[in-house]
């Protein structure tokens, strides 16, 4: 079985490591400073933060069962994206301000959009065999 | 915050990216060269951070602006030591590469910096 956190693993680790950073204080500004203007936005943006928080302690090895941590978290992360882009498309009132998933992470460069397809590649890649 | 500072950094943290992708394209692993950069990039965010602090009372800035402000120039100042700290403790081409993850997010994070200022 390899690591989900050596060679490539390491560098994806620091990506979404970055993701959990911005968006759990992002999320913290937002619920602080504004969290009745736009509940339903602000809400979603800390699960998202959770959600990047749970992927990167999964894909870096900490806690007691980090492989299944990871593919919960970063399976979530792309139900997440694709249901709420999809939404947000759909119908752009429906957040009225930004989240981090809307229009699939257009806002982002559309790294939330791929970063959970190279996540599970790498869950794949990286999985026991015996 | 005017100064030419702001823009130095930006530029400097893209270079920095870009040296590291050429180390991980011929699979060399960092050096005190790599390291002497980003230390600089780190000094200069620093004078920054001073700079914000010592003029942040003329600017215009709402309450959660202040507070968004020196969110960004804290997280840029502890974004290149933990990637430092995460990138050295294996020697591979994925590890070097996250020091390239850490400029681009150094760059990122004084535009982000720059925005809010303005």
């Amino acid at each position: 079985m390899s690591s989900t956190r050596s060679g490539a693993g390491r560098a994806l680790v620091a990506v979404y490591g970055v993701f959990a950073l911005a968006a759990t204080a992002r999320s913290l500004v937002q619920l602080a400073t504004k969290a009745d203007e736009a509940p339903l936005a602000y809400a979603l943006s800390a699960l998202a933060a959770l959600v990047y928080v749970a992927a990167t302690l999964g894909l870096a090895e900490v806690g007691p069962a980090p492989r299944r941590l990871a593919w919960a978290a970063v399976g979530f992360e792309l139900v997440g994206v694709l249901t709420v882009g999809t939404l947000t498309v759909l119908d752009p009132e429906l957040f009225p301000d930004q989240t981090v998933w809307s229009a699939y992470g257009a806002g982002y460069g559309w790294l939330p959009l791929v970063l959970p397809f190279v996540g599970l590649a790498w869950l794949w890649r990286t999985r026991p065999r015996g | 915050m005017d100064g030419p500072l702001p823009l130095v950094l930006i530029y400097a943290s893209l270079a920095f990216a870009v040296v590291v992708l050429v180390y991980v394209a011929l699979a060399r692993t960092p050096d005190w060269g790599l390291l002497g950069f980003a230390g600089l990039i780190e000094a200069g965010t620093l004078v920054l951070l001073v700079i914000a602090g010592v003029q942040v009372g003329n600017a215009d800035l709402s309450g959660g602006a202040t507070v968004t402000l020196f969110g960004y120039l804290l997280a840029g100042l502890v974004v290149l030591p933990i990637g430092f700290v995460w990138s050295l403790a294996e020697r591979s081409r994925g590890a070097t590469a996250v020091l390239a993850v850490t400029g681009l997010t150094q760059a990122f994070v004084i535009v982000r910096t720059l925005q809010v200022w303005s």
